[in-house]
């Protein structure tokens, strides 16, 4: 058998698995959209570890969480959850918002 | 010429007219809402929006023939009420203030990262291409309005604090 292959192999389970491990580990914050606003509307994360946000639609409309800051749009279905992952952010400040729905209140993330 | 040879192609050509059948038979009837708030831009800058953005972001949208037939027709009026629900500059007034300085922030972005139009807009439409000075004109307009945003946003501040 070819051994450079089987060491390609080798080395990118490892790296798949490394990955897989590394986002396991993440901080998970939920945040849920019902009554038409954000719950809760703040949320505080530590600065420079990689996290994810579990968006929970309790509503019976599309939501779309979006941030300009953190770069993401996603679209949530009446009744889906969505994990949206995002890097390591530096301190600082956060908004993000249903781009769906412009009277619902702005969000932020703390990250310190 | 043998059995299997003839069979293939009648099976193809039934198929793909069966398709065209079920296709032009299944209707979509593409609505264009009335336009309710244009965005006020300069005639330039109007030209390159209407060729380049306003089918999929306006309440303007041209349907040429070959969107009415199904399965082509669902693609393009689900892209078409993805796209108005995303920006519609046709609805632009309707737009909170905060909510049209995240548009114009986003549609910067958007160019500068060449995103749109899709390619696949695109190869339909080769006059939707966006040139360097396209681009250039759309960021220029894009970095003023943000700046004549910010500007009304510190007057307002100033007024408020001064009462």
């Amino acid at each position: 058998m070819n051994h450079p292959r089987i060491l390609f192999c080798l080395l990118l389970l490892i790296t798949v698995a490394l990955e897989s491990r590394t986002r396991a580990d993440d901080t998970v914050v939920e945040l849920r959209f019902e009554n038409r606003r954000f719950i809760p509307q703040t949320i505080t994360i530590p600065a420079n570890q990689p996290f994810k946000i579990r968006i929970v639609n309790a509503s019976k409309e599309a939501i779309e969480f979006e941030s300009f800051k953190l770069n993401r749009e996603k679209v949530v279905g009446p009744g889906e959850t969505v994990i949206v992952l995002l890097p390591a952010l530096r301190p600082g400040t956060y908004d993000f918002y249903d781009d769906f729905h412009q009277d619902v209140p702005e969000g932020t993330i703390t990250a310190k | 010429m043998p059995v299997k040879r003839i069979k293939l192609p009648v099976a193809v050509l039934l198929v793909v007219g069966g398709l065209i059948i079920v296709g032009l038979s299944v209707r979509i009837r593409h609505v264009n809402p009335a336009i309710s708030g244009d965005i006020a831009a300069p005639p330039k800058i109007e030209a390159i929006l209407k060729r380049a953005c306003y089918d999929c972001h306006s309440n303007e949208t041209h349907w040429p023939w070959y969107s009415y037939a199904a399965p082509l027709s669902w693609w393009m009026e689900r892209d078409v009420e993805l796209g108005r629900q995303e920006l519609n500059f046709s609805e632009w007034s309707s737009y909170y203030p905060a909510t049209q300085i995240r548009k114009l922030q986003w549609i910067d972005r958007t160019l500068h990262e060449e995103n749109m139009p899709p390619w696949i807009y695109r190869m339909l439409h080769s006059q939707a291409a966006l040139n360097q000075s396209d681009l250039m004109l759309l960021q220029q307009w894009i970095e003023s309005r943000l700046a004549a945003r910010q500007s009304q946003k510190g007057s307002n501040a100033t007024k408020e604090n001064s009462q």
